[in-house]
């Protein structure tokens, strides 16, 4: 059974089609409903470029949804997590900023 | 009285009609959050969730143990009706007299009803909430309280941070790269790449949680001044897996290691300020050892969100204590801090002995020295009563010069990434702005030359008060 995906971007346009490594929220009803996988995948804006992709919910770093969801077509899940320090992001933004 | 755990604390709730059970089945996803988040916005009742959708019977949810001032006051031992002044007072006064924790056998803490380790973890079990609409996930640590430890010098770190379900054994959270708890975790796990214990804990007595917002200095154990404010010591006992003490009452203690090499997505989470405002980042990824729980375990959860809340109401008694204090030892003529709750702690008020733009400024800097919080901070002369509203809109409409009474400082890399009005950019690098508006009458004019407000208590003679006052009932007024 085709499944339903979300995932989560800054804004609407750093999601970009084609192949991409992405953190994806599972959204089939039931007790585990928003499991996270991180997976490399083919995405897609419409089902016609992605014709066994399954529908991708994009939202916005304030939750805002786009109006039609993207397709998205697994390849490989990969471990939950990426590596990176605790505030990296944080402390080389200031860093670059002195 | 002091309550030893979330569940006593709800007998009175009970009975003092400040408690609505839930007997109807809720779904987790949306409908409790939902639920919450409008009955916060109509004052209404900590609320009890008894059947939960694709959950078995006996696990349940809770939300707003002390969202309003009334409950508030009971989880402290006064009646609930009590002003605001004295919840204050009382809380000021309890964090004089500190009581070190007690620690209790594994046998006789509730929190061990219930073991999984290891294969067994399974985060799924419970119904964490997806609270809002486009949240980036279940948060099952929203009124929670974190424990972390020191290792060299032993100090026990209890913070309220959110933490959000990642997978069955993973959550991923944010607490604030400013927090103690990334302090601790830079200073003393990082330099060595070793993961951090850390208990996520769920569903205490009602002062510790509150204790778990307060700003307390480094090295200090918050669990001593819940001691102080209870009048009897916290029972605490081992973690299974990790090297910590937790609250041994807790309905659900979830053990775990935080990352030093691996991040995970955390948020976007509708905040305390009132908003989901770009709180989506790469958040520190905890691998879940062990989960501890008490039979028909109950979540605490707060649909956070518009003031008031748990948040906002809690913030507004620690954080208001605790500038007070801070501003006392900065030499600061304070009287009274008061943080409105309608201003989720980015609004003070600040009443002073004596004012002026000097004043002001040194108001200023106390608040931008370090970590910054807050943004907006009113200085009002003693006369204006800080907790009244209506007293201190009318001091800033009409005592605050525009061109002469605002003093401002931005700052870089230590300010509150949640502010909503920041920028992206300045959200990033931490970067802020802080204003104090100078409310009180310059000190430098002569008395004769200070408008005199023209109020019942303040432009009329003792005697013409008096006279009104005692014929009052005389002239036909209630």
């Amino acid at each position: 059974m085709a499944r339903e995906w979300q995932t989560f971007v800054r804004k609407f346009d750093d999601m970009k089609e084609g192949r991409a490594k992405l953190f994806i929220k599972d959204l089939t009803p039931g007790p585990r409903r928003y499991d996270t996988k991180f997976v490399e995948a083919e995405v897609a804006k419409s089902k016609g470029a992605l014709p066994d992709g399954e529908p991708l919910t994009i939202r916005s770093e304030s939750g805002l949804q786009t109006p039609e969801p993207w397709y998205i077509k697994i390849i490989q899940e990969l471990p939950p997590f990426v590596p990176g320090k605790p505030w990296e992001d944080v402390y080389d933004a200031i860093k670059r900023r002195e | 009285m002091a309550f030893k755990d979330h569940r006593d604390f709800f007998e009175v709730l009970e009975k003092e009609g400040e408690l609505a059970r839930i007997t109807r089945e809720v779904d987790w996803d949306l409908e409790v959050g939902a639920i919450g988040r409008r009955v916060y916005e109509t004052e209404g009742p900590c609320l009890l969730f008894e059947k939960i959708k694709d959950y078995p019977d006996g696990f349940r949810i809770s939300n707003g143990t002390t969202g309003t001032w009334p409950r508030l006051a009971l989880s402290m031992g006064l009646p609930r009706k009590a002003p605001i002044r004295e919840i204050y007072k009382t809380y000021e006064e309890g964090l004089e007299k500190k009581i070190a924790p007690r620690i209790i056998e594994k046998e006789n803490a509730p929190c061990k009803e219930n073991i999984l380790i290891g294969n067994e973890v399974d985060l799924y079990k419970f119904p964490s909430p997806m609270i809002h609409e486009g949240d980036g996930g279940r948060y099952i640590g929203t009124w929670d309280l974190v424990v972390s430890k020191d290792p060299e010098t032993g100090w026990m770190n209890w913070g309220m941070y959110r933490f959000m379900v990642h997978t069955k054994d993973w959550l991923t959270g944010w607490p604030q790269s400013t927090s103690q708890l990334a302090f601790m975790f830079n200073a003393r796990y990082l330099p060595k790449n070793q993961p951090m214990p850390v208990a996520l804990v769920i569903g205490t007595d009602p002062i510790s949680h509150i204790m778990a917002t307060a700003p307390v200095r480094l090295q200090e154990d918050e669990v001593d001044y819940v001691g102080g404010l209870r009048g009897e010591p916290v029972e605490l006992v081992p973690c299974e897996t990790i090297d910590l003490l937790v609250p041994a009452h807790a309905e659900i203690v979830i053990e775990g290691e935080l990352m030093p090499d691996k991040v995970a997505p955390d948020g976007p989470f509708g905040e305390y300020p009132g908003y989901r405002s770009g709180t989506m980042c790469q958040g520190v990824a905890v691998k879940v050892k062990a989960i501890t729980y008490r039979s028909n375990p109950i979540l605490t959860m707060i649909a956070l969100g518009t003031p008031p809340d748990d948040s906002s109401i809690a913030a507004s008694l620690t954080a208001a204590v605790a500038m007070k204090k801070g501003l006392l030892h900065r030499k600061v003529p304070v009287t009274d801090v008061y943080v409105p709750p309608e201003g989720v702690t980015h609004l003070i008020i600040i009443g002073v002995k004596k004012g002026g733009m000097e004043v002001a400024r040194q108001v200023l800097d106390y608040f931008t020295a370090r970590r910054v919080m807050t943004n907006k901070h009113i200085v009002v002369d003693e006369d204006v009563d800080v907790f009244n509203m209506t007293e201190v809109l009318h001091a800033f409409a009409t005592k605050c010069h525009p061109g002469r009474g605002i003093a401002y400082e931005w700052y870089e890399g230590r300010a509150n990434s949640l502010t909503p009005f920041y920028s992206p950019e300045e959200r990033k690098r931490l970067k802020g702005v802080s204003v104090a508006f100078d409310c009180t009458w310059p000190p430098d004019w002569p008395q004769e030359i200070i408008p005199i407000k023209a109020s019942f208590k303040t432009i009329y003679s003792k005697e013409i008060q008096e006279k009104v006052l005692q014929n009052w009932t005389r002239y036909g007024l209630k």
